[in-house]
């Protein structure tokens, strides 16, 4: 008997669940989701691409002023955060996005372009 | 009840057969968002109002689930228990009063004779026979220790539910349910106008009775703290174990019909039944049995599970003396009054 | 085996496990006679992913090799990590370590209350004892950015610093959890059912506690003081004021005091360290391509399931050669079986889910010959014998 007093307080106050998908809560800052690139400042290190402990992410067209860009498979992904905290010129990051339930695996691979700079060779296209 | 025709209505559609199932949805549903807000949860919410219609989603799914009998089980006896949990407890309810269809502020069951009350009781008693059966028959391990539970328990708490239940009925002077509800209409009009120490007696007396009948209730519904023949942590779901699809449908709607019985039987014989001043009977009837299932309710959500030992133990020690104590009690105040 | 006698299995899918391992009842009607452990359903090479990784991808694995006790394991290999290498960290750093490594334990405290509750059939608390956890999973996200693996810790320091403007709000929400948390302690010792299935339940004496080695809140519970943090003080726990928890009633009933109890310390701890941080730097330099000299460190942390040891070795490479994980439920399952003899089966899940278990993090492997029942398990040599011979084929 001893929690009747508790029970009954819960019943006449709203109860502490949220009703998701109608009610979203919303997240801290610096939460780890989804990621966000910059191609703009990407240099094509390759950096991330070494440091991912699952190996989530591909660089497109290989390392250096070839790379078109990235893959970043989330469903690899642990969202360490790891990506971030080595790219030299702050072109990766992760968002507060925490929705990334897709139907197919491919959907949940993020295909991140770039431009490469002008080529001093033509850069390869990689299907 | 007087044509055929309405004795038909009466049985199918109201206050038999479908009321009563339909009545059973509504208990579920409301046990499950009372204990939901209890515990500061939301509880059944999208389907309907409020998810007001989701103990029927439950049971349309159960329906078209696959239905698995194990190899190792007794067929016949696993094929058929379920259809006794559900068709006992289910005849029973037609022995309660709840309305009657030719006179708006009648209460007469469907079926009603001396005795009555014992046939009640009986059918109870059976339901847990085929439990045990069910479970027994299952072939599984769970299953088997949970029919055993059940069986354990029956014997702990059938004989002071047994033993109360007869209280009212010693007052009243009869055995039959709708003569106890008029006894009760009567001496509360009676009390009203001449108020007697005899008799807030009998309401302290009958209280102690009601509390020990909500006690077995709660055991014979196996809600906790006796939810000990299903407890899910330690077996599984117990003599259900084995039960898919069809099979488990029934069982769950017999749950919902032994808890309607369980709450309509408190209120015809503590409650003073569907009477009540200005609505009509069965509204009260809604408005007294919900309560229950309330009460009910609350009480599974506020203890832990006991162990069967304890359980049966505690019961001989306290409950059957109590209840043998509030016997003699209403044998020596029917005296008075 | 008599008559009377049957074998229960408990695993490995059981509603009273929430990971796969398989235990063998002998019970005698509602009694237990004998109990037979099997693990090995779970297990899941970390060791050796653990060999081909550098020491920055390697925090990420140990943090998964247990999802509660996470900071607990990050904590345990980057100690390792650091004393090989000589790595000396800040002392902010070590702040914000024991910062989240005790707010770690209150959830994972909470946590164990609420299945505890659960697994005796108190629905109702095990609910609302999760509620109120929540309030530290909020602030452990807030602070790390996960409500799991908070991946904090980083070989010479931690990644994300605390912000000082949010300091007193930290203090009004643990003052919220110790005040649950008494709240919670007043219920399990006035409610009537909680105690009858707690006392006397699943008991286990100090001597037999230590001759089967048990550690952490399991030996604690039964009279052994065994807390790593004031035995073999790490990080900052020997500047901090704090109480040796173990009560000497070995029952479950014992398991909860101590829980519950060091819940409150770790509030303590957690208000002290806020007060006390020093300002400074959080992190020293380390490059993922950094070599580690040759050498090897074990480092010793108090889990909140007991005592966790990770030992590494390093052969002059930026990867361990070998790194070796024993976690607390490997030890305390001798002491389980022995609490289980004797016990209703009603009592099962209770003592089971009692040492607080964790199976994915106990199994090892090892080779077994069905035709002639025989087992055993390979020394380091053996195996890279085998390997050679895989890899030449
Ligand atoms: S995102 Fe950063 S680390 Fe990755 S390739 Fe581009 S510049 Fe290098
Ligand atoms: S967050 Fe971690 S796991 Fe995910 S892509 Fe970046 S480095 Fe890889």
């Amino acid at each position: 008997m001893a929690m009747e007093r508790e029970l009954l307080k819960n019943a006449f106050s709203k109860p502490c669940t949220v009703i998701y998908p109608f009610e979203k809560l919303e997240p801290p800052e610096g939460l780890r989701g989804k990621h966000e690139y910059d191609p703009e400042k990407c240099i094509g290190c390759g950096l991330c691409a070494r440091i991912c402990p699952s190996f989530s992410i591909t660089l497109k067209g290989g390392p250096g002023p070839k790379c078109t860009g990235l893959l970043v498979d989330l469903g690899k992904c642990l969202f360490c955060g790891q990506c971030e905290e080595i790219c030299p010129r702050d072109a990766i990051w992760l968002t507060t996005e925490y929705e990334l339930a897709v139907i197919n695996k491919e959907d949940g691979i993020l295909d991140f372009e770039r431009t490469p700079p002008p080529p001093k060779t033509t850069p390869k296209k990689v299907e | 009840m007087s044509s055929p025709f309405t004795t038909l209505v009466a049985v199918l559609i109201f206050p038999g057969l479908s009321f009563i199932l339909t009545y059973g949805l509504w208990c579920q549903w409301v046990s499950r968002k009372a204990a939901a807000r209890l515990q500061n949860r939301q509880g059944p919410l999208h389907t309907g109002w409020q998810g007001i219609l989701q103990p029927l989603a439950d049971f349309i799914k159960l329906l078209v689930n696959e239905d698995i009998t194990p190899a190792a089980a007794d067929k016949p006896v696993f094929n058929y228990s379920p259809i006794a949990v559900f068709a006992l407890p289910l005849a029973a309810t037609f022995l309660i009063p709840i309305q009657s269809l030719t006179n708006l502020w009648g209460w007469d069951p469907i079926v009603s004779f001396e005795g009555d009350l014992i046939l009640i009781l009986f059918l109870m008693s059976v339901v847990i026979l085929a439990v045990f059966l069910g479970g027994w028959s299952s072939g599984s391990l769970f299953g088997a220790v949970g029919a055993t539970r059940a069986a354990l328990m029956m014997l702990a708490y059938e004989i002071p539910l047994g033993l109360v239940a007869i209280g009212p009925a010693i007052l009243a002077g009869s055995l039959q349910i709708s003569k106890i509800v008029d006894w009760q209409v009567a001496s509360v009009n009676a009390f009203f106008r001449a108020p007697s120490i005899q008799g807030l007696a009998v309401v302290g007396v009958l209280f102690i009775g009601v509390v020990i009948y909500v006690i077995c209730l709660l055991a014979e519904l196996e809600l906790k703290p006796f939810d000990i023949s299903e407890a899910e942590t330690e077996i599984v779901h117990g003599w259900q174990v084995e039960y898919s699809g069809k099979k488990l449908a029934l069982l769950n709607a017999g749950h919902d019909v032994k808890m309607v019985l369980a709450a309509a039987l408190v209120t015809s014989l503590f409650l003073g039944g569907p009477a009540g001043p200005i609505l009509p009977p069965f509204v009260w009837f809604i408005l007294k049995t919900t309560f229950c299932v309330l009460v009910l309710t609350n009480l599974s959500v506020l203890f832990a599970r006991f162990r069967i030992d304890q359980m049966v133990s505690g019961a001989w020690k306290y409950l059957v003396p109590l209840a043998v104590l509030q016997v003699m009690a209403v044998v020596a105040l029917s005296g008075v009054i | 085996m008599s008559e009377r006698e049957f074998v229960i299995p408990v695993g490995p899918q059981h509603p009273a496990l929430k990971e796969p391992e398989s235990f063998l009842f002998t019970v005698d009607g509602e009694v237990v006679v004998d109990v037979e452990a099997r693990i090995g359903y779970n297990h899941r090479g970390i060791e050796k992913a653990m060999e081909s990784r550098n020491y920055i991808q390697n925090l990420y694995i140990t943090e998964r090799v247990c999802g509660i006790c996470s900071n607990a394991h990050q904590t345990a290999y980057t100690g390792s990590v650091e004393e090989a290498g000589g790595i000396e960290i800040p002392e902010r750093a070590k702040y914000i370590r024991v910062f989240v490594q005790e707010l770690e334990r209150l959830h994972s405290h909470l946590l164990w209350v609420g299945v505890a509750a659960h697994e005796i059939g108190f629905d109702t608390m095990f609910y609302l004892v999760w509620r109120d956890r929540e309030l530290v999973m909020d602030l452990l996200e807030e602070i790390s950015g996960n409500r799991v693996n908070y991946a904090m810790p980083t070989v010479g320091g931690v990644r994300r610093d605390l912000n000082k403007d949010n300091f007193m709000r930290y203090h009004k929400i643990l003052d919220t959890v110790a005040e649950r948390t008494n709240y919670y302690i007043k219920v399990a010792s006035t409610e009537k059912t909680i105690l009858e299935r707690a006392v006397g339940v699943g008991y286990l004496g100090k001597e037999d506690m230590i001759r089967l080695s048990g550690c952490g809140p399991n030996a604690r519970s039964s009279g052994v003081p065994c807390d790593i943090r004031k035995l073999s003080p790490y990080l900052i726990y020997d500047e901090i004021p704090f109480e040796h928890i173990y009560v000497d009633n070995g029952d479950v009933l014992g398991q909860v005091l101590v829980r519950v109890l060091e819940t409150l310390e770790a509030v303590k701890i957690c208000k002290w360290v806020l007060d006390n941080i020093p300002e400074g730097e959080i992190a020293v330099k380390f490059n993922p391509m950094q070599r580690l000299p040759e050498g090897e460190a074990a480092y010793l942390v108090e889990a909140q399931r007991g005592e966790l040891i990770h030992y590494t070795i390093s052969d002059g490479k930026n990867m361990p050669y070998r790194h070796k994980i024993r976690a607390p439920t490997m030890a305390n399952i001798p002491s389980l079986i022995e609490r289980l003899k004797g016990g209703y089966i009603a009592d099962i899940p209770i003592t089971l889910a009692g040492i607080d278990p964790c199976f994915s993090c106990t199994d090892r492997m090892v080779f077994y010959d069905e035709g002639k029942d025989k087992t055993w398990s390979w020394t380091e040599g053996e195996l890279s014998k085998y390997r050679k011979e895989w890899y030449s084929k």
